[in-house]
């Protein structure tokens, strides 16, 4: 089963409205050109407590039936999923180890062989589920931002 | 609209609200922003005493977006200030309409 591309667009479309308030009010900057562009994909740059920036991309193929894939990129998007580019804190796959992330499931190649994927809303633990692309963004920046140093 | 009637926050105040005016926040979550109009149905509103302690915002701005989750984190930020949670929006300096943003940590896998 997939879903058209015109779903999930319309789906980042909606959400984006609340992600980029979220975004803007904690300075956070979102690039979503890409959507724009007709791709499900965007991207947010985050920060850790050094100053030093993330740049996550969120590939939105397929949602919201599936999660989001995200990945940690280089600034010019050349690079993708390298240690050296993940912050400290993360899975050392490297992955990030939540619901929310495609590559996190054993299905795609992750550590969580436990989950499935169309359970992606549900809570980790007893926490939050997170359940849209501005939580998401939430959960991100809320663990960068206490973090130090990078992966590699 | 819920038909509840919204109330205030105002929390305690102490000798250091002396001549102080109660400070009225936007607080921006990501379930949507809380200010003294919006979400319409609140059953708060985000104004406190200068003592109030920031971990009162955390807690209100948690019902008002029922955030009920207990294993969760939630932070207070102000830019990417992280706020102590005992400490007062006095003691921060916050002004009235000041900006903040509650960020929400779903639980580690």
């Amino acid at each position: 089963m997939s879903v058209p591309v015109e779903v999930s667009l319309a789906a980042v479309r909606a959400e984006l409205v609340a992600a980029a308030d979220y975004a803007a009010a904690a300075g956070l900057q979102i690039d979503a050109d890409p959507v724009a562009g007709d791709e499900p994909r965007f991207y947010v740059t985050l920060v850790n407590r050094d100053s030093e920036q993330f740049c996550a991309e969120f590939n939105c193929a397929e949602y919201p039936m599936f999660p989001p894939n995200v990945e940690f990129v280089s600034p010019d998007r050349s690079e993708k999923g390298t240690a050296r580019l993940y912050p400290q804190g993360f899975h050392t796959t490297p992955c990030v180890c939540m619901r929310y992330n495609r590559k996190a499931y054993g299905e795609r190649g992750g550590p969580h062989s436990d989950w499935r994927l169309l359970d992606w809303r549900l809570p980790t633990g007893n926490g939050v589920g997170i359940d849209s692309l501005a939580l998401m963004i939430s959960d991100l920046h809320s663990k960068i931002l206490q973090s130090s140093g990078r992966m590699a | 609209m819920s038909g509840n009637k919204t109330s205030t926050s105002v929390g305690h105040s102490g000798p250091e609200d002396k001549g102080h005016a109660i400070i009225h926040l936007r607080v921006q979550t990501p379930r949507g922003i809380w200010t003294m109009t919006e979400p319409v149905d609140a059953v708060k509103r985000p104004e406190y005493s200068p003592s109030a302690k920031i971990e009162q915002v955390i807690e209100d701005a948690r019902t008002v977006f029922k955030f009920v989750e207990q294993d969760s984190k939630y932070t207070l930020l102000r830019g990417s200030e992280i706020l102590e949670p005992q400490r007062t929006l006095v003691s921060y300096k916050i002004e009235d309409n000041t900006l903040l943003v509650l960020s929400v940590q779903g639980g580690n896998a």
